[in-house]
């Protein structure tokens, strides 16, 4: 199979957040969430040559006990229901397989990736009343994810920051906490600074105890995607990211 | 993390000290009150005493329910096949109740395990903890041992939390259903782990679908689709057969039921719920085995089946479940009447009905399976005892009659499947050397 993906390069620049400046680095950024095209790839080991074989020892998720797309759809549309242990493990996968530094944005990254560079809370001069033009929110979404891309992108190129799924990001908090606000959040909560922590309810109906570190079971909304450095990166490393992809089939 | 990581080292190492002393206090004052051969299990210190038989993720899960369940609830036993699955138990359990305590700033909660020395490995271990003194029970091993835990549990004039399913063939099921019946003469409860029988959005859409939300009922679609089972386990070498069929217990029927039985008998359960619990005519049906890997740990098991039951008043019910990597995924119920059909997606909270007169679910998710053990200890307390025994065999033979004609390819009624003889389990289970079942082939398996 062949997952194309791409991705955007976002400028440097210092924003302004609640604990003072922050300079935000020159990044790569995939221009969508991770669908679960390429987050299959990551869980069945479709990246692996043989069944049952991995050399690298990548820490991979176990199978899913619930239906993970919830239904939703799979092609084309966000990976959902994931940890944050395992979108970081994402990362950690495909930084392997690729040689690039891979992660997860910062909150100050992806609140700045989400606005595109503009000043308030939302891209493209919308707002919580304009919406529907860049996101799935409560009130478009039908109660559902959408494929991947559908809506305008912002400045960057950048879709779905606004609604879709929440997207896990990295920080110190106690709990992990996910940006943007997903399909089932009022407009006003998908504003670029919107983030929600998780909260136990989110992965009540996992039977098993210990609870799966993979999955969680009652959490629809969430999702992820991925920046890479710009600074020094080798050119040839980002161009074989493609190909990494594309050959897992 | 939490600040009272479990993993931190230093705080395990104080709580355990913590959790020991108070628990021998606790089984010191117990022990001056012995109350063996009680019925009802209400003791003058208000304790209900629970033992668990299964000690894997589904039963540590519904051990901290039952100690979250009744303000006198204690863990008193503890048994496994295998020694090293009582231990995380314990620990996970344990954690479990030092985190209530760190929330509430109460010292109770942990103060509800008074395992001792109660614990016990091996076939004979439901015998030690029946034996132990314990009022309720909890039945959490693969399902092939079901029936006779809990015979052996209802003589023991025990309360009851059996998992689903409650037996892999029909010589079981009927034995639960006696069982069941014998447990109401006892005046015991018996609780099932059929747990979206308790989950509120479901409740409120089987009631819609009962009072005529969608007219007359004609047509059911269940379907159960998902990507697999835990990985299976290599074989070690020191393990027997039968050892590494039971560490494998998912993936060989005779001992899992296979997963339209062990699994998917979930969206089954659901069929039999909208259809009120009556019982099917016949079913016919096909599946097979194409994705899992022919490897030893991957047993007998089928990946996939579609099924189709009959009703006597007309009504047919598709069920589709697979386990398929690397596929989109649906645990999903859709129901079609005369005046309109009701879409069910608990996964994503959609409760909808499309019709004359349209309507959408508003309950409240609830946490099931920690509501399953509200109703039984509150059962218990008030002597009021919930009986799921019916339903739950049903349920089960349900799926297994499913099972009956895919592996067979025929056609089978609902008495051929409840009168069946064929025992999936002919040679008692011990340790020691134990022939692979093989994969069952239409038209060359004797399975009713």
């Amino acid at each position: 199979m062949t997952e194309s993906f791409s991705l955007v390069l976002c400028p440097e620049s210092t924003i302004e957040t609640e604990s003072g400046l922050v300079d935000v680095p020159a990044l790569y950024v995939l221009s969508t969430e991770v669908t679960w095209d390429l987050y299959d790839i990551y869980v069945y080991k479709l990246d692996e040559p043989e069944a049952g074989s991995d050399a690298d020892a990548i820490s991979r998720p176990s199978k899913p006990y619930v239906p993970p797309d919830r239904g939703f759809g799979h092609e084309g549309y966000p990976a959902i229901g994931m940890t944050f242990l395992a979108a970081k493990g994402f990362c950690d996968w495909l930084s392997i397989k690729s040689g690039l530094e891979i992660r997860l944005p910062s909150r100050a990254e992806w609140t700045y990736l989400a606005t595109g560079g503009e000043d308030g809370d939302f891209c493209c001069g919308t707002n919580e009343d304009s919406l529907d033009l860049v996101g799935w929110h409560s009130d478009n979404s039908e109660h559902s994810t959408h494929p991947v891309g559908l809506l305008a992108a912002n400045n960057f190129g950048l879709f779905d920051m606004h609604g879709n799924t929440a997207e896990w990001v990295s920080s110190d908090t106690r709990k992990p906490i996910a940006f943007g606000g997903g399909y089932r959040d009022s407009a006003n909560d998908c504003a670029g600074t919107s983030f929600q922590k998780q909260v136990s309810s989110w992965n009540q109906s996992d039977p098993q105890i210990p609870k799966s570190q993979w999955w969680l079971a009652d959490c629809s909304w969430v999702g992820f995607r991925f920046v890479i450095e710009a600074d020094g990166i080798d050119q040839q490393l980002l161009e074989g990211l493609q190909n990494v992809i594309n050959e897992s089939d | 993390m939490s600040s009272t990581n479990p993993t931190d080292p230093n705080l395990l190492m104080s709580r355990r000290v913590f959790t020991a002393s108070t628990a021998a206090i606790g089984a010191a004052a117990v022990f001056a009150q012995p109350s063996f051969g009680r019925i009802k299990g209400l003791r003058e210190e208000n304790t209900l005493r629970v033992g668990v038989v299964g000690c894997g993720g589904r039963g540590t899960g519904a051990v901290i329910q039952a100690l979250k369940a009744d303000t006198g609830s204690v863990l008193w036993a503890m048994g496994d096949l295998f020694e090293e699955k009582i231990e995380p138990c314990l620990g996970y359990t344990r954690d479990a109740m030092l985190d209530l305590d760190d929330e509430q700033g109460t010292a109770t909660w942990s103060k509800k395990i008074q395992v001792g020395d109660r614990k016990f490995h091996g076939f004979n271990a439901i015998h030690k903890v029946l034996a132990s003194g314990v009022d309720v029970i909890i039945l959490t091993t693969p399902p092939a041992f079901r029936p006779e835990h809990l015979k052996h549990s209802v003589e023991a004039n025990k309360h009851v939390f059996c998992e689903k399913p409650v037996a892999v063939d029909a010589p079981g099921v009927r034995s639960v259903l006696e069982s069941a019946r014998i447990a109401k003469t006892k005046s015991l409860s018996l609780m099932s782990g059929f747990c979206w029988r308790y989950q509120d959005q479901v409740k409120e859409t089987m009631n819609a679908i009962h009072t005529g939300g969608i007219g007359k009922l004609h047509t059911i679609q269940t379907t159960y689709n998902t990507t697999g089972w835990v990985e299976p386990k290599q074989r070690k070498a020191e393990w027997s057969d039968a050892e590494f069929q039971l560490r494998n217990w998912q993936y060989f029927n005779p001992l899992s039921a296979d997963h339209v039985a062990e699994q998917a008998v979930h969206a089954i359960d659901w069929q039999a719920w909208a259809m009120q619990d009556q019982t099917p005519v016949r079913c016919f049906g096909v599946g097979g085995r194409q994705t899992r890997p022919s490897l030893d740990e991957t047993g007998n098991v089928w990946d996939h089946f579609s099924l189709i039951y009959e009703y006597a008043d007309g009504v047919r019910a598709y069920h589709m479940c697979r386990h398929w990597p690397n596929t989109p995924s649906d645990n999903s119920a859709y129901f079609q009447g005369s005046e309109g059909n009701c879409t069910m997606q608990p996964w994503n909270g959609t409760h909808t009905i499309e019709g004359v007169n349209p309507w959408k679910g508003n309950a409240v998710s609830n946490d099931m399976y920690q509501r399953e053990h509200d109703v039984l200890f509150n059962s218990i307390r008030k002597n009021a005892p919930v009986n799921d025994g019916t339903f739950m065999s049903h349920t089960s033979l349900l799926a297994i009659m499913g099972r009956m004609a895919a592996y067979s390819g025929k056609v089978v009624t609902w008495e051929q499947a409840m009168n069946s003889d064929v025992s999936l389990n002919t040679q008692p289970w011990e340790f020691g050397n134990r022939e692979a079942p093989t994969i069952p082939v239409p038209g060359s398996t004797k399975e009713i």
